[in-house]
């Protein structure tokens, strides 16, 4: 290497035909990583901890984990856990259920191939808006202001899936098959003719799912609101986790982890179904789809592109 | 030929919706009105929440009090290196056990159940929840906020990333172990390449994610802006608390906004 | 009848895809257009039932004037005008018998479309429409299931449970196979012969306008640059058409048998 240096220097074009190594993708790669772990110091400073409290931490963790088992069942359903996680199943199906309602309709008019601009913009700004604000804010507001409890939650939780939602299901019916729609056009059809028979059927399975995803996300979402006593099982912890009794600490947290898993499970074979109703066969693409949309829900953005209905 | 086509004359029977669609669509409509009365909805609720005179003293927003940097910006800064070093440990781990999840690159077999198993527990514990159990083990502060954050950022990021990687392509793995390549060396330069943008545009969503949540961690005690949310909220100050969440809400836009972009040209 | 007068599209961007076209069609006529893709074919088609929205000159059909009319008139007129489509534009995920049926929708009030109550003579209108083309066995299966050749025969069915005066075709074979594309083309034949539908068709291949078509239309750069009974074409007419002259790519690979 040194040796072909000495041979031809300051020679761009290398005789033997090899191509220069690119350095810029390189530079690029270095500067970025070099800006992560300097971003990662800056935040580390913040925390005010010393290292020594790191070592510690996973100790400090494992010391109540220990203090967790055997979980005590009995106290907790005593006072009523079994209700409670009923009660967090509620919430998180009423909000669901009403950010479906209510997103399904509006997501047509927030659409390009549907609305025109005038409409369209301000839905979608609606839909940007109600995201951005943390649901357990909502939340935290309605029941400070109103008193109203678990309602309170429900509607936070509706709220903001009408967002989430909305912006998913105008998204699918953006990506829409156009083909069906001039037919019934060609037909004679009207503009409710054209949706109610040309989108709504294209578009429905898809929603559906991406309504039982949120609702898969509600379940956790309204196990969190307890914490701010919007009723449900997460008050339920709290109130354990204050006093430190640990083993029934324990036992609520094995029921959340029991109802989100067994809501993911029974969430997950209905979405599984609904594809393959829509006479589509579940193939890695839709695990993978499954997968993306997850992304997108934690967030109500989509990282991934809704299934083409057409294919 | 074209006239043997109209032939066929024998007409379908529509088939019958099955009994099991009409009770599942009777039990889900009968579940959400039992569901309903349960957390005490009322129509009602829809218009008296809104005439409610506290809603009055949200307005108006004392802005001298919220650009005070001692009120809201030092704490946003928290909130931010919360989020920051959360993503950046919690990604960083979630790669290699990313790879172990995953059918097509695990090591062993037991790695590959133990580590979803543990993975699946993890996630479904909502961060909030995790912030309060850690805020309780290690002490309130942004430092649990964190432990609780990489936590579940970690969970997240490993499940997306992992089924990712079961998607990639297995045949340069394949060819890898062919030459004669280690386990990791193997991974390292026949799948991390597919894979890595993926990863990169799930860790800009994780890191949203973690924004959106260590601006509320300090409802549970753990640092960040949501502590100073819940002080003024718990005095009624209601007027400071929307110039704060007219804050957080410039902030989470923006964010979005920036990681939208940056993902478009990963694509 | 369907009468063009002097009609011109121009698009949004300037492509004139219409130049001053002037032609005459009577009822239970076997008209078949070709003409390059970009001649104009498919924008004649549409121009006649308003899905495209001629820029001057006029249009009309059995009397009635579309250029320029209301959404109430050209429902109308649409409801009389049935459309097949190059890419069959079924919804895929719902049955046979909902696509056909969607072919009623201008016959039935708002409310009985909307909640799809339809009455027992749509269903059986749909039916004949299914038994014409023979896909009623397949009356209740998803769209989706069926193989190209017999979702086009949805197609036709969705056009002639319109109970339609006019069938426009906009390159119905394009995307089937030969074997497929001579039952479809047949198809299209028996039901202009039986039911005395005037019928338009474009087509890209002239060696299946020659073996179906009565008279041909031929469009280049939007002007019409022939028109005549199928007879009378020859490599002249062609290369009229084309503008170049005639090569094997432009005629359908060889079917076993048409």
């Amino acid at each position: 290497m040194t040796a072909a240096d000495v041979i031809v220097p300051e020679q761009s074009d290398p005789p033997t035909g090899r191509p220069e190594r690119p350095m810029a993708a390189r530079n690029w790669r270095i500067g970025i990583t070099a800006a992560i772990i300097i971003a990662a110091m800056w935040s580390w400073t913040g925390l005010d901890a010393s290292f020594q409290d790191v070592l510690d931490a996973p100790g400090k963790g494992w010391n109540i984990v220990k203090q967790m088992w055997p979980p005590d069942f009995k106290t907790v359903v005593d006072r009523g856990a079994v209700g409670k996680i009923f009660e967090s199943l509620y919430v998180a199906w009423i909000g669901t259920m009403i950010g479906a309602i209510i997103s399904f309709p509006l997501s047509f008019f927030g659409a390009s191939n549907v609305a025109p601009a005038a409409l369209r913009v301000p839905i979608r700004l609606l839909f940007n808006a109600i995201r951005a604000v943390p649901e357990l804010i909502v939340a935290m507001l309605l029941l400070t202001v109103t008193g109203l409890g678990p309602w309170a939650g429900a509607l936070a939780i509706g709220l903001h899936s009408v967002g989430t939602l909305g912006k998913l299901s105008t998204e699918v019916i953006e990506t829409s098959d156009e083909g069906p729609l001039e037919a019934i056009s060609a037909a004679g059809g009207t503009f409710i003719e054209k949706m109610r028979w040309g989108m709504v059927p294209q578009v429905l399975p898809t929603v559906i799912g991406y309504w039982l995803f949120r609702f898969e996300i509600n379940v956790r979402a309204s196990a969190v609101l307890g914490l701010i006593g919007a009723g449900g099982i997460g008050g339920e912890l709290v109130s354990q986790l204050n006093f430190r009794n640990f083993p029934q600490v324990g036992a609520v947290l094995l029921m959340v982890i029991a109802m989100v898993l067994i809501i993911d499970t029974i969430s997950g074979f209905a979405r599984r179904r609904i594809i393959a109703g829509s006479g589509r066969k579940i193939d890695d693409d839709d695990h993978n789809a499954s997968t993306e949309a997850l992304a997108g829900l934690l967030l109500g953005d989509s990282i991934m592109r809704p299934n083409k209905p057409n294919d | 030929m074209s006239d043997t086509a109209a032939a066929v004359t024998v007409r379908p029977r529509k088939p019958r919706p099955q009994i099991r669609s009409y009770v599942l669509v009777i039990a889900l409509a009968a579940f959400t009105l039992f569901a309903a009365r349960q957390i005490g909805f009322r129509w009602g609720s829809f218009i008296d929440m809104w005439t409610n005179p506290l809603w009055d003293r949200f307005w108006p927003v004392p802005w001298d009090w919220v650009f005070n940097r001692h009120n809201v910006f030092d704490p946003l800064i928290e909130t931010f290196q919360i989020a920051i070093i959360s993503t950046v440990i919690g990604c960083s781990l979630a790669l290699p056990i990313g790879f172990a999840m995953s059918k097509l690159t695990t090591p062993s077999t037991p790695v590959f159940w133990v580590s979803r198993f543990v993975m699946n527990i993890v996630r479904a514990i909502p961060d909030l929840l995790w912030g309060k159990l850690l805020v309780t083990a290690i002490g309130i502060g942004a430092f649990a906020g964190s432990w609780a954050l990489t936590i579940f950022s970690l969970a997240v990021m490993v499940k997306l990333f992992s089924e990712t990687v079961d998607a990639a392509d297995p045949l340069p793995l394949e060819a890898a172990r062919a030459a004669g390549g280690r386990h990791t060396p193997a991974v390292r330069t026949a799948v991390l390449p597919d894979v890595f943008p993926a990863y990169v545009a799930y860790a800009l969503y994780v890191f949203e994610l973690n924004i959106r949540a260590s601006l509320v961690l300090g409802l549970v005690g753990a640092g960040g802006i949501g502590r100073v949310v819940e002080t003024q909220r718990s005095t009624f100050n209601f007027d400071r608390l929307l110039g704060i969440l007219i804050i957080m809400f410039a902030i989470v836009i923006i964010i979005e906004q920036i990681s939208v972009a940056i993902r478009k040209r990963l694509v | 009848m369907i009468v063009f007068d002097d009609v011109s599209v121009t698009y949004r961007g300037g492509v004139q895809a219409l130049k001053n076209v002037s032609l005459t069609i009577d009822d239970g006529e076997f008209v078949v257009v070709v003409g390059l893709s970009g001649a104009g074919k498919s924008t004649l088609l549409r121009a006649l039932n308003g899905l495209v929205v001629a820029t001057s000159g006029s249009i009309t059909v059995d009397g009635t004037e579309v250029v320029g009319a209301s959404t109430k008139t050209m429902r109308e007129v649409r409801s009389h005008v049935g459309m097949i489509f190059q890419t069959f534009n079924l919804v895929n995920r719902t049955t046979v018998m909902n696509n056909v049926l969607m072919g009623r929708l201008a016959k039935v009030p708002a409310w009985r479309s909307t909640l799809g109550v339809w009455t027992a003579e749509d269903r059986e209108h749909a039916f004949q429409a299914m038994e014409r083309v023979g896909i009623v066995d397949k009356a209740y299966v998803r769209a989706s299931n069926l193989s190209g050749g017999q979702q086009q025969r949805v197609g036709i069915a969705r056009a002639l449970a319109q109970e339609p005066r006019i069938m426009l075709a906009d390159e119905p074979v394009a995307a089937l196979d030969p074997v497929t594309t001579h039952q479809v083309m047949g198809d299209l034949q028996r039901i202009n012969r039986e039911l005395g539908i005037t019928t338009l068709i474009n087509l890209h291949f002239l060696d299946l306008a020659r073996h179906y078509g009565r008279r041909l239309i031929g469009l280049r750069g939007g002007e019409l640059v022939f028109d005549g009974d199928i007879s009378e074409v020859d490599d002249d007419t062609f290369r009229e058409i084309y503008g170049r002259a005639i090569t094997p790519d432009d005629l359908l690979p060889e079917s076993a048998d048409a």
